[in-house]
Parts: structure tokens; sequence; C-alpha cells
């Protein structure tokens, strides 16, 4: 008896996953918590979100887990950021899920870096240059009205899933949308006049370009290449003189940062690139203001 | 034909996104940005202003300009494309005999139609290993496709060509054509996924460097909380070691025919769910084949000294834990698997001397094994250590040769620098005791390879 029901149970889990109170939420897999943040803030208490990637590791370098495969099954919109950020991982993980529902193409694919106009991009497809981007910068989570952008697009597509609550997805979209106009006075003037800033990678570009502080270079000799000693004393040299920041974060090594903080006499700050995995949107705003703050950093 | 380099299962499903990408799914967003999208701040271009980040020396010369981005009707539905070099530099103790050798370790001489391209067999010196030719993307809204050449001094092999679906079932995966099994972990892995320069001992020795075939593959991910994938395979059974397949003819009148498909497999992999920084796959697997007829030409003087035929069956069972770790560049990263492979051959012997005789049964009871662990010592480098051993199994049973075989076993250490995705630099050291003839032979080897990927990004795979 206990056999049998083991078996029956096992038939409906093989059926139908075993949701029911779940049903009627939309199942979104985010690859990066960013992401997630997003989904969460726009499909409000109508979605449930996974998120692959943790937050505190490049999203570039993973790897396509057996549990990305299993999340990926049973999902109904899939949510990346797109410009090749997930390429080594997301299309092994995709076709090992055998999702139908969620193939690129389909209603239940979402490319962030599709919907929005990226920066960096058509540079030549030339990898002697470093790991490059040709379809454009991916790290426009850092640019609160690229994402306010974003929202809204998303809010669409949500609206097309599940069609009874299209108009809660885009109340919740336009809050967060006027919830970024309302903070950006206030980011802008932080920053203004900051004189420059110095990334480890090209993830901040965005955010700069929002504040209008300059970039004055990379701890990366070229995208994805760590630093050496001659890449370090080269960048040293020809920051000689001016004054800056250098940010990095959390999964990025601190001895590049502090062998040119040492020599200009700047300070580096060590920030986190994400969200934490169930960051919702005052988590993002609280996120850019920290890296408001080191960028505003450079003018002491 | 068999193993080799190639691109990741992903270029497809790549080629597909890249290819949803530019179906423009752009939507008219609810909410307008509240401000204009920021102007770019340093364009990238291959003839843009140079600044100090930009690399010194060698910049490629822009012959096509700009237009390289351009679809053309010529180009636009081309497939992705890689190439992947693989060169070697190799020494061993007992003038370069070392790796021939390997393939005379007592009971595991694969006597087959096609005894496969062995990875092993190097040469001293410096040697080009098969360079790997991969095409892929999407048919058509229903299949891809793979393609996967090696180029060698034996010329242009199919390593694998297939076309798959998982576009009609929900969890469903149908392949067609030639392929790697789905059996094992390693049995699908091209050399340049490899941790280590050369196979495993369990698939070079039993399988002939891997169970490749052409059939059909049909797999299933259910709906489940955790991993769990069962697969069949159905193929026409031609792998050295345990579907090597003759048919009858004037060489070899003595064997059967038998049509296709010969050979059947079964395999499951189950994976918990342990987060983000652990991940845990075991797996298990059963294969059976109907047809299996070897060939012994131990002297080679082109007369048949036995011929076997009978039937086969393997099985096996494969752990593989990873443990990633969150700095950079793979530093921290922990890699432990293993797995132990059993293959039985019940053959009859049907001629000796290059003439029939009177069947008799002669059973082979073998198995293999092989422990690695992986880590990363540094930022893109990592170390590995492997363990191999090879009939610790070893017996025959019937005829004249009755009794068990010694097994032969390696130890090997390797260094490996990936400069980027793109490129990869290893050194490794092999101590193996082979046992040939009854007696143990120690050989010491050395490897310098170099891997480079040109082309489509390669995927990431488990």
């Amino acid at each position: 008896m206990r056999h049998l029901s083991a078996i029956l149970l096992l038939a409906s889990l093989a059926a139908g996953g075993g949701s029911t109170a779940a049903e009627a939420r939309l199942n979104v897999v985010a690859t990066t918590s960013s992401m997630g943040m997003l989904a969460r803030t726009v499909g409000g208490d109508q979605v449930k979100v996974t998120v692959l990637a943790p937050p505190d590791r490049d999203a570039h370098y993973l790897m396509a887990k057996p549990s990305m495969m299993v999340a990926l099954r049973n999902a109904d919109l899939l949510m990346a950021v797109g410009a090749d950020l997930e390429i080594g991982w997301l299309p092994a993980a995709l076709q090992g899920a055998s999702n139908p529902k969620i193939l690129p193409g389909t209603p239940g694919y979402f490319d962030g870096g599709a919907q929005l106009d990226l920066i960096e991009k058509g540079g030549a497809p030339d990898r002697s240059k470093g790991d490059v981007h040709p379809l454009g910068n991916p790290h426009y989570y850092l640019d609160p009205p690229r994402m306010a952008q974003l929202a809204g697009t998303l809010a669409v597509r949500m609206g097309k899933l599940a069609p009874a609550h299209a108009a809660q997805f885009e109340a919740n979209a336009s809050a967060f949308a006027k919830a970024v106009e309302a903070r950006l006075p206030g980011w802008k003037q932080r920053a203004a006049g900051a004189p420059g800033v110095v990334f480890y990678h090209k993830d901040g570009n965005y955010l700069a370009a929002l504040l209008n502080v300059p970039v004055l270079g990379y701890v990366e000799p070229l995208p994805g290449i760590p630093p050496t000693a001659s890449s370090l004393k080269a960048l040293v040299a020809s920051l000689a003189g001016r004054k800056g920041v250098v940010i990095h974060t959390t999964f990025q090594p601190g001895d590049g940062p502090a062998f040119v903080t040492k020599n200009l006499g700047w300070t580096a700050q060590q920030l986190p690139l994400e969200v934490a995995l169930d960051g919702d949107a005052a988590a993002y705003f609280s996120l850019i203001d920290k890296w408001v703050a080191a960028v505003a950093s450079s003018r002491s | 034909m068999r193993k080799t380099i190639a691109t990741p299962l992903a270029l497809l499903l790549a080629a597909a996104c890249a290819a949803g990408a530019s179906l423009a799914q752009t939507e008219p967003a609810a909410a307008p940005p509240p401000t204009a999208p920021p102007p770019a701040t340093e364009p990238v271009t291959a003839t843009g202003p140079r600044g100090p980040l930009d690399p010194v020396g060698l910049v490629p010369y822009n012959v096509l300009g700009d237009s390289a981005q351009t679809a053309t009707a010529a180009s636009s539905f081309n497939p992705m494309i890689s190439v992947i070099l693989d060169g070697l530099f190799y020494r061993d103790d007992i003038d370069g005999a070392g790796s021939e050798l390997l393939s005379e370790a007592d009971g595991f001489h694969l006597h087959g139609a096609d005894d496969g391209h062995s990875h092993g067999a190097t040469e001293e010196g410096f040697s080009l290993r098969e360079t790997e030719l991969t095409f892929s993307g999407s048919v058509d809204p229903y299949f891809d496709l793979w393609a996967i050449f090696a180029i060698s001094d034996e010329g242009l092999e199919v390593e694998e060509v297939y076309a798959q679906t998982g576009k009609f079932i929900p969890g469903f995966q149908l392949k067609v054509g030639q392929f790697y099994s789905g059996i094992g972990y390693q049995n699908a892995q091209h050399p340049h996924q490899w941790s280590f320069v050369n196979q495993s001992l369990p698939y070079e020795l039993l399988f002939g460097g891997a169970l490749n075939e052409t059939g059909v593959q049909l797999n299933w991910l259910p709906k489940l909380p955790f991993y769990l994938r069962l697969g069949v395979e159905a193929v026409q059974g031609e792998n050295p070691g345990v579907a090597s397949y003759y048919g009858s003819d004037d060489d070899h009148p003595w064997f059967e025919n038998q049509a296709g498909p010969r050979l059947y497999t079964a395999f499951v992999k189950v994976a918990p769910d342990l987060g983000y920084n652990n991940a845990l796959q075991l797996g298990a697997f059963y294969g059976s084949g109907r047809e299996h007829q070897e060939l012994h030409d131990e002297d080679e003087d082109g007369v048949i000294d036995e011929a076997f035929q009978g039937t086969t069956d393997f099985w096996g069972i494969d752990v593989v834990y990873k443990y990633d770790s969150p700095r950079g560049y793979g530093q921290g990263d922990l890699t432990l698997q293993g797995e132990y492979i059993a293959r039985g051959r019940d053959l009859d012997l049907v001629a000796e001397a290059g003439e029939a005789i009177d069947p008799v049964p002669v059973e082979f009871d073998q198995d293999a094994y092989y422990i690695q662990a992986l880590y990363g010592f540094a930022p893109r480098w990592n170390f590995g250590a492997r363990y191999d051993r090879a009939g610790s199994t070893n017996e025959v049973e019937g005829g004249e040769e009755s009794g068990s075989w010694g097994a032969t076993s390696r130890w090997s250490g390797a260094v490996t620098f990936d400069p980027t995705e793109f490129s990869r630099v290893r050194v490794q050291y092999d101590r193996s005791q082979v046992a040939v003839d009854g007696e143990t032979v120690d050989v010491n080897a050395w490897y310098l390879q170099l891997q480079v990927s040109l082309g489509a990004h390669g995927a990431h795979k488990f």
C-alpha cells in the first residue's frame, strides 16, 4: 500500500510537478539577482522567482549545473541579462532543460539586453581585445533608468503570459520608474564634479555615464584578463597626477586595486555588483546609493 | 572515428539565442524611461582612438572594415563555427612506446573492426592531435544540428553529426545521428573538455576511447524538484570493445550476419540541489551488445589466429562533485569525480589459425575505474591528480586460456593554465604500471599541451 501511494505520488509529480497553490503564479527564472529583483518588483505576488547565478560572483563564468536545468524545466518565463553575458552556460542549461515554453523566440524568453539601447555596441568581434561583447556592454543593471525602461517592457511581457494581472504589472512597473525618477537628481547631485573613476571591469560604465563622471581606466588590461605587474604600472603611469577612486566588486581580487591606490594616493572601494538573492527595489536603490557614494568619494 | 575535441552542445542553443535576439523582441514599453539613455562613454571600434588600455603590440588589421557584423543573404544563415587546435609535446622513458604499450595491456587489447584511433597513441616530440571543426545551428523550428569533424593525419573523420530536438514535448529530447553516448560522465566529453591530456583508462581500454555510435537517443527530464535524467539509446553497434562487427564474408566466413541496431544502452543521472556553491551528480548505466565479433592476429601475419563472436554487456556508475568558489578566475574551485565500469563478453571461439572450428565458449570479465581531483590553486591555474586502474577483475574462463591477467594502473598529475576561456596550456606527468604478457612494465611519461579555440563561444558544461 505504501508502495502504491509512493508510485502515485511519483506519477503525479512527473505529470504535474506537484504544484497546487503556486499554480496560479508565474514561475519566473532570472539569471541574476538584479533580474530577479526586477521580476519581483514588476510581478509582485503573482510571480515566484528563482535566481540561477549567485550574486557574489561573476555571472559570465558559471557552469550549466543540473540544478539550473531543473529550474528552467519548470519555468514559465526566463529573464536573462543578455548581450552574451550568460553565453557560456545559459544555452547549455536551456538545451538540457528541454522546455519549449522558454526557448529563444518564444514569449517565455525575455532577453533584457535585446530590449535596450546598449553602450559600447558594435565593436569588432576580435578576441585579441579580450572578452569583448559585440552586442554591447551587458552590465546595464547598474543603470536605474534602463532598469526602469526594462520594467515597463517586462510588464508588457508578463501581461501577455498572465493577462488577468496585466494592469497590476504595469502599475508596478510605473511605480518603479517613478521611484527611479525621484532618486535620479539626488544621485546626480551627489556625484557632481567627481574627477573620475577606475573600474576593475567595465561593469560600472553605465552608472558613470549616468552620473557624468569620466571612466579613467580599468584594472584589467583587457576585459576578462587579470592585471599583471606591468599592466598595473602602465595604468598607474597613465593616471599620474590625477584624482579618482578605484571601484571593484566583491568577486574581483583586491591586489590590483591596492597597487593602483597605493601608487596614486587614491582609495579603493569594494562593492557588491548585485542585490541579495531576494533583494527588492529598496535593496536595489540602496546598492545604487553605495555605488554613487563610492563614485562621489573620488572628490575628496 | 571516435572522440575528440569540439565545442559544446550549447553552441546550438547559442545560435538559437542569437536568432531570437535578432528577431527583435522589442516591445512597446508601458512606462517611458524617466531620462534619455546616457550616451556611450567609450565607443569601442577597431579603428577608434587608442587609449592607455588598448592592447600594446599586435592588433589585427581590419581587412573587412566595419561590415563584419552585417548579415547578408549569404551569411545570415551561416551556422556557428569553431576550430580547436590541440598540440602536444611528448616524452617517455621507453623510447616513445608508452602509449602504444597501453593498448597491449593484458586482457585489454582491442580486437575490433575499428580499433578507434586511440588518443593515447602519441609520438615522442611534437604532434598535432585531431583538429576539431564544429558547425552548429538551428535547422528549422523543430531541429538543431551539430556537425563535429576531426581532422588528422588519417584525414577528415566524423566525430559527431546529429540532429536534436527538445521542442515538442516538455522535458523530452531526441537525438538522431552519430554521437557520443550519454552513458557515464566523461563519455560525451571531447578531448578539449578533459582535465588531463589523455582519456581515463576505463574509457580508453574498455571502449577504445569512448562509446561513439550511430543511432537514436531519447532522454527525459521529468518535472521534479530535483534533477533526474533518464535516457535510452538504440545504436548500430560498431564500437570497439563492446560491439565490434564484421559480418560474414570471404575473409571471415565463420562470422554471423546480424542487422543493426546491435547495441542498446540505458542511463540515469540524479543531482540533488545543493545550492549555489556545491553540485553533486550521480549516474548509473547499462549496455547490452547483441553481436560482438573479434579477430586476433597477434603476430600480424595476416592469418587470423583466433576469431570470437557472441554478446557483451557492461554497466557502470559515475560520481561528480563540484565546489564553485566565490573567488574570481576559478581560484578555489574543486572538482572530485570517479567512474567505475565493468564489462562482460560472452563469446564463442569460432575459428583458429584461419579455419572454422566447433564453437568453444569463452567468457571474459573485466573492470576499470578512475578517480580524480582538480583544484584551482591560483586565478586561472589548476592542479589535477588522477588514479586509473584497469583489470582489478580481469578474467577469462573457457578454452585453453582460463585464468586471470594482471592489472594496469596509472598515476597522473597535471598543472593547467587557462589564459582565457579560449586557450589552455597544460603540463602533465604520468607514471604507469602496465601489465604486458604477465610482466609489469613501468613507464614515465611527460606531456606539454596547448589547446586553443577559435570562433563561437564554447559552453561551460557541467
